[in-house]
């Protein structure tokens, strides 16, 4: 089923324990979640297999020229930049680094376009940098509902602070009360 | 430098300047029942990596001579990282610059002083995913 909803999580170092705490609490949700995690190649598919085994959803790599599908959660590969076309189409290239790194969270959440139904959520957990902070600025400028790892919670504060300072963040939650917020948002299946 | 089981997969390599945290890192290590590598500098440390280690490497930052940073960047030239995993140790707050560029072959940090648990779920779960 195509999803209507859509999680965009970007995060750095310190992300797989994250991720783990964060879905390990969350139930099946009416949304599609999209990871950006900066990750290898080597370590991708591995990312991928531990977020799944800690996930209520089915958790997998993002293809070239797939739609996301809700209730199921997406890891952007290592390696390449992921674009998502028409809110629902991952499109994988190669080019330049941005923010130093490949994929970048910036890339990703700015290729999102105001939607006419449906929620859009932008989340920025623990990382180095300022990947994704003015991705979550263009998100919440196109109508999503935006959440940032609080200090206290993060391994390395740089990438939430970043995307706070913008202005643009609604909620600042450590990891469980994301899980929180994310049901109160979505609902349950 | 310790080279008992340079030659092992799926294990735990310390690497660090600091013998005091090695010999914590070894005592976890044994009690927990894994296995470990001890590096006392980044040349060991690849020294290790290019005798066939394969795990999670526990890296310190400040260390003389060749720095966390820099081994992680001659890890990275020489083709060393797969089938790695690196998690740095810092007594620091937060990382400064020299991260730039090295973000996707830092996996996590932990900062000293950590627990034993805090270090024991974080190479459970991460041994976990290199053996994937």
């Amino acid at each position: 089923m195509k999803a209507k909803n859509i999680v965009v999580i970007g995060v750095s170092t310190g992300g797989p324990m994250t991720l783990k705490t964060l879905f390990s609490e969350l139930p099946p949700l009416d949304a599609a979640f999209l990871v950006v995690l900066h990750i290898t190649p080597e370590m991708d598919f591995r990312i991928a297999q531990g977020i799944a085994a800690s996930a209520s959803m089915p958790a997998e790599l993002a293809r070239d020229a797939e739609f996301m599908k809700a209730g199921h959660i997406y890891l952007a590969p290592g390696g390449y930049h992921l674009k998502v076309e028409g809110n629902h189409r991952f499109a994988l290239y190669t080019g330049p680094r941005v923010n130093y790194v490949q994929p970048s969270v910036d890339v990703t959440m700015f290729s999102f376009t105001r939607q006419s139904a449906g929620q859009l959520i932008g989340v920025i957990l623990t990382g180095m940098g300022r990947d994704g902070a003015l991705g979550l600025k263009h998100m919440k400028d196109i109508g999503a509902t935006t959440i940032a790892q609080d200090q206290k919670s993060s391994v390395i504060y740089g990438m939430p602070k970043a995307a706070l300072e913008t202005g643009a963040v609604d909620y600042v939650l450590p990891p469980l009360g994301i899980a929180a917020k994310l049901v109160e948002l979505l609902g349950r299946r | 430098m310790n080279h008992e089981g340079t030659d092992m997969e799926n294990g735990v390599m310390i690497v660090d300047d600091n013998e005091h945290i090695r010999q914590s890192v070894q005592m976890i290590c044994e009690f927990e029942e894994l296995n470990l590598v001890c590096a006392a500098s980044g040349e060991e440390c690849l020294e290790h990596l290019q005798a066939g280690f394969r795990g999670v490497i526990l890296m310190d930052i400040m260390m003389p001579e060749m720095d966390g940073w820099q081994t992680i960047r001659e890890i990275v030239e020489r083709g060393l990282y797969s089938g790695n995993l690196i998690l740095m140790l810092t007594g620091m707050g937060q990382p400064d610059s020299r991260m730039d560029g090295l973000q996707e072959y830092v996996t996590d940090y932990l900062t000293k002083p950590f627990g034993p648990d805090q270090l024991v779920d974080a190479l459970k779960y991460y041994l976990k995913l290199v053996q994937a």
